[in-house]
């Protein structure tokens, strides 16, 4: 939404970029790389926040070249006990300016996932350059204990690495541990620490070698919402008559602590502080142009939501139909129409469609599986789909709705463990004549024309039976 | 193919989605009132003075004007087609 | 409505200006049925404008859960559904225990409009089928008057079965029951079945019975037209009005239908089996017998036959009566059914099925619903039959047949107005259209030529119909003075008008509440929605096991498997008296007994519902006292109805209740930690009473849910390993044995002693449309 006023210039850099990332993204299974010895890192900042259902992990890495050739790119490494939690790695320079990452492998650390990323300029030897790495890991916080009773506060676990997990030596590091409570069980003591309210400080800690793990656990209370999308399904429907309908059908678990024992209804009833773990409501973000919203199951409308048009925005409070307790599950419908002039783009016969993979849910989102779907107009071809990071394409279908007669193309793909830095544009470029948009109504002035030649026909054979008689049937 | 999406012009309905209501009802209306007139015509007319040319003509407006207005009369309560 | 006033004479004046009448007539008619299939359809959506499109009430989602099984997995394999997820332990088989007319209905359209592209949900389609077929109702209704009386008539008897809150009361979007098509198929059959008898033709014959044949596919009323049919054949029999016409249309209708009919899997031998059958089969006999006579008597003329024939049918139709009679007392033919029973013997119900008794719409009809459902047709049909009877004819005499009989039902059970509304709209249409005619006529100063021409054009037989309406009209006409007229004419036009008032009102004030979303409106006209029933199935439906059954009052069944897509132990379909009546004794049973009944049944979940913090009437402890009654048929032993009432014979909740009634489950489970609902904390706002016995706890149970406005409350039946038994006393740990035997016997359906038979309906499965029972304030 906040995409209209974007500067050309912009959006000329981060489709290139984009689009240069998909076609390296394209034949990342072939990488494999090497650990440089000439690279090490002179400081570590790391921030880690767990104040949410995520762990977040904010890295400033300050490079230095030790060797005697510059350096082009270094590796960045995850531990094998975190590997399948990873849903997003990001890198950017000194500038803000986003690096380009490709996934590798290292021969001798089968275990370990590599990213490579690429410098913008080169390090010389002996100097220094700065890059910001965000890591994003899902159901990393484990909830301990794992069932808690209605009134119960919801008490979770993190288990890391008190250093950073890196394949170079590591000169200086320290991390800052953001949990946003007070009340923490207990925590890894390595000296030195300190603990502030609502984080704890590690470090300094100089030379560390590479690879180097130690157990950071730190055991604490974390009430907000663990939800996870266990799927989410997102169709987009072009239609050249000026809109884009969106419908998103989302099933959605509380992945926290389970319910234990009973739900009362009068406790819950008694004060609002009851059933701190559960989500009674979440916020879903719209874009701004977003009209027609409804939100429904299987069984029909939920009455239970409100909606906020705000400046670049449409905020949506969705109360499922009863609270979420832990290992309770919700699942709904939601849709929502946007005009095409947000989205589409068009050159003569050749149009461009821009919109996001996936949309906002809710804030700190965690998707298990990601399936978005679009359906062009009857007649589109030649599409062809730019995307941002890798997804598995599905294959292409028909599909089949009011006066179609061959079928709409249908494009499709998935992804597995999707956050929100996942909320990108995908660009999708079809031609598709526009000749074409007559042919639907067309086709009811052509039924409605056969009807009436059917009455026509009709008349005259009536008559003809009848001819003996008199007209007293009809 | 990457830097066309500056020549590119953001894509608008041929036919501006405030005027749907508008379209539906006038063309609908003059679909209704040719179905109407071809109708009575049909019932009225006897087998001598029916014309054919009068019929094809007659549904033929009839079609037109209410095929359009059924595609927005779709387009109207939202069926985007 | 109005179309109707201005179109009647629009009618008249069309005729006298034009030359081609008979087009212009057409032109008016079908612009009349066109708005009233319009007025029809607009006047039932006020539940879908309110709140939305949603399935109503309770039969509807067994219909529409059916109907989505059949466009899932096609025809063949709906037929051999075997759904285990209702009765449980024992399953249902739904292909052989619905009229799949309904299903199959919406189950066609569905295909032919996926076939054309065009993608609406099979719940619309289920939710809009009622709505438009009561535009083919009046359609029908408007063919079946034609044939009666005039088409000026039809078309009045048209826009009043469009809109008349007797039908629309069944048939509002939404309400997707049988009776929504079936009364279609009714009007439809009847209307064939006069054409029949008038041309005496095969062709049409055969249309009855396909269209018969429709019928009994989609509602169990078929019952009355192939009883209503015979009775109007016997009838001219005995009024002497034997023809080659009847002949040959009734036993053509006969024989065909009889073999379609067997054709439903629900009905099967049915019709040659069971009693409400027979007096089609002995018609049948007799018309043959009288027929035979008669072709003898053909052959020679001239001998004494007339005694003969007149003795030879008395003889046949005594032949015919002795010989179902022996049938039936041999048990080749079953006897009456109880529910059949219950339309002769009003109180047959009442003592004999508490479950259908328990039924609101099974009760006897009060006076205020006949005018409530009819409005102003209720005054006027008489007259309409007044006029049949006087002119009569062979399809007048089915006319009058057909409304004494409808009026009599209709007294008898609340359900059967329904087939008494489109009786009443077709001779009010008629007493309509002769006043009209009467009123109308002065501006023709030649009168009785337009008549005849007018006639002419319209009927078959257009002599007859002269004589009928020039007797009447010319005293009558050469009376009234030019104010009379005008003033009748007024009032009756005002009359109308009520009538679409009232129409409009009761449809969208008593008949289009969804039943599951509810609204309660503030002091300041807001509106809020109470959606407790489906926030209650939705939970069920995603937190619960996917093979949980859930033990609830047989009213929500189909609710719950509808929407909350999980196995129940008893529903709407209450086929098993004993399966209810055990349900009901858990109900009725402290919670010890009550577990063992539930581990019995392997029950997981526990579902009341509670209405006392909204006010909400028609909740289980209201109820309840049905459950007791019908537990107390099957288990006269364990439970008594006295002892859920108070020593003054009062049902009452506060301290003063009985002991048994304090601490049965029903009680326990609806009033367990309910401590809101205003001042004093725990008020019980449906029964305005303070409950008995607060601040206990569950042994067995656990609350599981409860909805936002308490009106749903769930329980978690307790696994043997998660609570501590209640400590015996050493002496009383021995192993009881009473309760075991009757509940080897309840669960197994094995016998019992006749007394408690007594009650239970036949093995063939019975649908009782069950809707809402009774409430006790």
């Amino acid at each position: 939404m906040s995409k209209i006023k974007m500067l050309p210039a912009m959006d000329k850099l981060r489709f290139s970029f984009i689009f240069l990332l998909f076609i390296v993204i394209k034949c990342e299974s072939v990488n494999v790389d090497t650990v440089s010895s000439d690279i090490r890192f002179k400081n570590v900042d790391r921030t880690i926040d767990i104040s949410s259902q995520l762990v977040k992990i904010t890295s400033k890495l300050t490079l230095e070249n030790t060797g005697g050739t510059p350096v082009k790119n270094f590796l960045l490494a995850v531990e094998q006990f975190a590997k399948n939690n990873v849903a997003f790695v990001g890198a950017k320079d000194s500038s803000g300016k986003d690096l380009r990452l490709v996934e590798t492998t290292v021969k001798g650390h089968d275990q370990v996932r590599f990213w490579r990323v690429d410098l913008k300029d080169a390090v010389n030897a002996g100097s220094t350059a700065i890059v910001t790495v965000e890591t994003v890991l899902t159901k990393a916080l484990q909830p301990y204990p794992t069932a808690i009773t209605q009134q119960e506060d919801q008490l979770v676990k993190y288990n890391g690495n008190l250093y950073t997990y890196s394949p170079y030596l590591v000169a200086s590091q320290k991390t800052n541990v953001i949990i946003n409570t007070k009340s923490v069980e207990s925590f890894s003591k390595v000296k030195p620490f300190t603990q502030q309210d609502g984080a704890i400080q590690y470090g300094p800690y100089p030379n560390t070698k590479p690879f180097s793990e130690k157990e950071l656990v730190i055991h604490y209370r974390n009430n907000s919402p663990f939800l996870t999308v266990t799927r989410v399904e997102r169709l987009i429907e072009v239609s050249h008559w000026g809109n884009i309908a969106v419908e998103e059908v989302i099933e959605i678990e509380h992945s926290g602590a389970r319910l234990k024992g009973p739900f009362s209804r009068y406790d819950y009833q008694q004060d609002h502080h009851s059933g701190p773990a559960s989500v009674r409501s979440y916020k879903t973000l719209l874009p701004a142009s977003a009209s027609d919203v409804y939100y429904r199951d299987t069984n029909g409308n939920i009455s239970t939501s409100n909606m906020k048009v705000k400046k670049d925005s449409v905020e949506l409070d969705l109360r499922p139909r009863y609270p979420l307790f832990g290992g309770w599950r919700t699942h709904y419908t939601l849709g929502y129409n946007v005009p095409s002039y947000e989205y589409l783009y068009h050159t003569g016969n050749d149009y461009l469609l821009k919109m996001r993979i996936i949309d906002h849910i809710y804030d700190d989102m965690q998707v298990d599986e990601l399936v978005t779907k679009i359906i062009l107009p009857e007649g589109s071809t030649s599409v062809k789909a730019n995307l941002p990071y890798a997804v598995t394409r599905l294959p292409d279908s028909l599909h089949f709705t009011y006066l179609d007669t061959k079928g709409r193309p249908v494009i499709s793909f998935t992804k597995k463990n999707v956050v929100e830095n996942h909320i990108q544009d995908f660009q999708l470029r079809y031609t598709f004549p526009r000749l074409l948009m007559l042919q639907e109504p067309l086709l009811v002035v052509g039924f409605l024309y056969a009807l009436f030649l059917c009455v026509i026909i009709y008349v005259r054979l009536d008559f003809s039976i009848h001819k003996a008689e008199h007209h007293h049937k009809d | 193919m990457s830097l066309e999406i500056e020549s590119m012009i953001r894509y608008t309905s041929p036919i501006n989605p405030a005027v749907f209501p508008h379209l539906t009802i006038l063309l609908l209306g003059i679909g209704i009132f040719f179905t109407a007139w071809f109708f009575v015509y049909e019932v009225t007319s006897t087998k001598l003075s029916r014309d054919l040319f009068k019929e094809l003509t007659l549904s033929l407006v009839a079609a037109l004007f209410s095929g359009f207005g059924i595609l927005f009369l779709l387009l109207w309560v939202g069926i985007y087609v | 409505m109005p179309q109707t006033s201005t179109a009647k004479p629009g009618d008249g004046h069309s005729k006298g200006l034009f030359q081609n009448t008979a087009g212009f007539s057409t032109l008016i008619t079908v612009t009349v049925l066109s708005l009233a299939w319009l007025a029809g359809f607009a006047s039932r959506l006020f539940a879908v404008i309110r709140f939305e499109s949603i399935i109503h009430e309770f039969d509807p989602w067994f219909n529409y859960r059916s109907t989505a099984y059949m466009v899932q997995h096609g025809f063949y394999n709906f037929l051999n559904w075997f759904d285990e997820r209702a009765w449980y332990p024992l399953g249902r088989i739904v292909g052989g225990t619905v009229y799949p007319g309904l299903m199959i209905t919406s189950g066609t359209i569905h295909w032919i409009l996926h076939a054309l592209n065009i993608p609406i949900h099979i719940r619309d389609i289920c939710v809009f089928l009622a709505p438009v077929f009561s535009g083919l109702t009046a359609i029908a209704t408007y063919l079946l008057t034609s044939e009666l009386w005039s088409r000026g008539a039809g078309l009045f008897a048209a826009c009043f079965i469009a809109i008349v809150p007797g039908y629309s009361s069944r048939s509002v979007a939404g309400s997707y029951d049988n009776e929504g098509i079936a009364i279609f198929a009714l009007q439809f059959t009847y209307y064939l079945w006069l054409k029949s008898l008038k041309n005496g033709s095969v062709f049409w014959s055969i249309c009855t019975a396909l269209s018969y044949f429709y019928m009994v596919s989609a509602w169990g009323g078929y019952v009355f037209i192939i009883n209503l049919i015979p009775l109007h054949v016997f009838l001219l029999l005995i009024m002497g009005r034997f023809s080659q016409r009847l002949f040959v249309s009734y036993s053509v209708f006969y024989i065909v239908g009889l073999l379609l009919s067997m054709q439903i899997p629900f009905v099967g031998f049915q019709p040659i089996r069971t009693s409400e059958h027979m007096a089609a089969s002995g018609v049948f006999a007799l018309l043959m017998a009288i027929g035979a006579l008669k072709y003898l008597h053909s052959l020679n003329p001239k001998g004494q036959w007339k005694q003969l024939l007149i003795l030879g049918g008395l003889i046949a139709a005594g032949t015919v009566f002795l010989a179902v009679v022996l049938l039936t007392y041999m048990g080749v033919i079953a006897p009456w059914s109880g529910r059949f029973y219950s339309l002769w013997d009003t109180t047959y119900a009442k003592i004999h099925i508490p479950i259908i008794a328990s039924v609101s719409e099974h009760q006897p009809t009060t006076w205020s619903s006949f005018f409530f459902d009819l409005h102003v047709l209720v005054c006027t049909f008489p007259v309409g039959l007044w006029y049949c009877i006087k002119n009569v004819n062979d399809e007048r005499v089915f006319v009058a047949l057909y409304a004494l009989s409808a009026v009599y039902f209709a007294g008898v059970m609340v359900r059967l107005m329904l087939t008494l509304t489109p009786v009443v709209c077709v001779l009010a249409g008629i007493a309509f259209s002769i006043l009209l005619d009467l009123v109308l006529k002065e501006d023709e100063i030649p009168a009785p030529q337009v008549e005849t021409e007018e006639s002419k054009s319209l009927y078959d037989k257009a002599g007859k119909l002269k004589k009928r309406t020039h007797e009447p009209s010319q005293p009558l006409d050469a009376g009234l003075g030019m104010n009379v007229r005008s003033v009748t004419l007024i009032l009756f036009m005002i009359l109308l008008m009520l009538f679409c008032v009232h129409c409009t009102w009761a449809t969208s004030n008593a008949y289009s509440s969804p039943s599951i979303v509810l609204a309660s409106y503030g002091n300041d006209g807001s509106r809020k929605i109470l959606d407790d029933f489906r926030e209650a199935y939705g939970w069920l439906s995603q937190n619960t096991a996917e093979d949980a059954r859930v033990m609830s009052w047989w009213d929500y069944g189909y609710q719950i498997a509808g929407m909350g897509n999980r196995t129940t132990l008893v529903d709407n379909n209450t086929w098993n008296n004993s399966h209810i009546a055990l349900v009901g004794k858990a109900m009725a049973s402290n919670e010890t007994a009550a577990y063992e009944i539930m581990t019995m049944l392997d029950v997981d979940y526990v579902l009341v519902i509670f209405g006392g913090a909204i006010g909400y009437s028609g909740d289980d402890i209201n109820k309840f006292i049905w459950m007791v009654r019908i537990a107390e048929g099957e288990h006269p032993k364990d439970i008594h109805e006295a002892d859920y009432f108070t020593e003054r014979g009062e049902y009452r909740v506060d301290s003063e209740a009985s002991k048994t009634m304090l601490n049965c489950l029903m009680y326990k489970l609806s009033y367990y930690r309910y401590d809101s609902g205003g001042s004093p904390p725990g008020y019980d706002r449906t029964r305005g009473a303070l409950p008995g016995n607060r601040g206990f706890k569950l042994t067995y149970l656990e609350e599981a849910y409860t909805t936002e406005h308490w009106l749903v409350r769930i329980y978690r039946v307790k696994k043997p390993d998660e609570f501590n038994r209640p400590r015996l006393p050493l002496a009383k740990r021995t192993v009881p044995t009473s309760n075991s035997i009757s509940k080897k016997l309840a669960l197994g359906g094995g016998p019992t002693t006749s007394k408690r038979r007594k009650g239970m309906m036949k093995n063939k499965p019975n649908i009782v449309k069950g809707k809402k029972a009774v409430k006790l304030e």
